[in-house]
């Protein structure tokens, strides 16, 4: 056994395979075959294609919907930009600092308000785009009743469009144009398999 | 069962934080876009304007006091999870309380305190509101209750007219 297997639950993963506790088996076992024949069957013959060992709750699908993944998004959204805007912060206060020959206290507080102002303002600005773009996302999606590309590349436009609508037609344009590009290579790169598919067989 | 619809606990800190932002962005574009039409010169065309300014610079703001209020709320409640290894109410609104304190640990004891006051009480009235409807909702449940609708028809008193189904009182 490795040591990996040893850890009993990653943060990514905590309901692992791995962990023993989670490790309960789907054949009743020996106990199951002194009770009564019935149990003792592997419940893979139940479900010939193995689909269906997960239990859904009534009324939930196989993967979460927009509006269930977007709070993790927009809420992602925030803490990337907190993170970045720190950094972007943290560089430019090491700078403004040294510049003005500031130290001991005073260089730590204008320090401080570097990173704090800084990585507010992008965590705000990432996080309002998130948001805009679960809110067409989620529209759009519940709107057509199907969960494809389009509704991703058309929810990333509009929100470029509307991110930049007040900032004249030349950049609202470039703001829908960056969010369309975006949007089409993600989805490129997610059905990636799919397009490679389509292009072999012909 | 509100803690099984949940993301596992490092990831809901993620998960509310978004929640929190959301609700003060929306939020905080209805109060500023209402308080730019208010507050804007006359004319309706004007006001439009001043609504939609005020929105787009006050919003954001909003929405990230917001987010930071969302997520140490959480940042402390996955802590005291994680130290207590129980998800009770009290996690709550010791996390509210301790969130209120932090936030406001620059303005001095006395605003900590009170900040800390709110936050608790606020949260105590959320999770007791919880557990109200909880309880209200699970009475419907309760076999107990049940039983008054559900009585056994008496075995006396054999009816005349009886057809093949037995008698046919009605008994509701």
């Amino acid at each position: 056994m490795d040591p990996d297997h040893q850890k009993k639950s990653s943060i990514f993963a905590p309901y692992s395979s791995r962990d023993p506790s989670m490790d309960v088996p789907v054949t009743a076992g020996q106990a199951g075959s002194i009770m009564s024949p019935y149990l003792n069957f592997d419940p893979a013959f139940i479900s010939p294609g193995g689909d269906s060992e997960f239990i859904f709750p009534e009324g939930a699908n196989r993967q979460r919907g927009r509006l269930e993944l977007s709070f993790s998004q927009i809420g992602g959204s925030v803490f990337a930009g907190g993170a970045v805007g720190g950094l972007n912060g943290l560089y430019s206060g090491f700078k403004e600092t040294k510049a003005a020959q500031l130290t001991g206290a005073v260089r730590r507080t204008q320090m401080l308000n570097f990173i704090a102002k800084q990585g507010a303002s992008s965590a705000q600005t990432l996080g309002v785009v998130a948001l805009m773009y679960s809110i067409f996302g989620v529209v759009l999606s519940m709107g057509r009743g199907v969960e494809d590309e389009l509704n991703t590349i058309t929810a990333a436009t509009a929100t470029g469009l509307l991110y930049k609508c007040s900032a004249g037609w030349k950049r609202c344009v470039r703001g829908g144009g960056i969010g369309f590009g975006l949007a089409t290579a993600y989805c490129l790169y997610t059905s990636r398999d799919r397009l490679k598919d389509m292009f072999s067989k012909d | 069962m509100e803690e099984y619809t949940r993301d596992p606990c490092p990831w809901r800190i993620v998960d509310d934080c978004g929640g929190a932002f959301s609700m003060g962005a929306i939020g905080g574009s209805l109060f500023h876009g209402i308080k730019g039409f208010r507050n804007a010169p006359s004319g309706n065309y004007r006001r439009l304007i001043g609504s939609f300014v005020s929105l787009k610079e006050k919003a954001p703001i909003t929405g990230g006091n917001f987010a930071v209020w969302g997520g140490l709320f959480s940042a402390i409640d996955c802590s005291l999870v994680y130290v207590r290894k129980k998800e009770d109410p009290w996690n709550s609104i010791t996390s509210g309380a301790l969130t209120g304190a932090i936030l406001s640990v620059r303005s001095g004891t006395g605003a900590m305190v009170a900040s800390a006051v709110i936050g608790g009480v606020l949260l105590a009235m959320i999770e007791g509101m919880g557990i109200l409807f909880n309880k209200y909702a699970a009475e419907q449940f309760d076999p107990a209750k049940r039983m008054v609708f559900e009585e056994p028809p008496a075995p006396s008193a054999p009816s005349q007219g009886g057809g093949i189904f037995g008698n046919s009182q009605q008994y509701q």
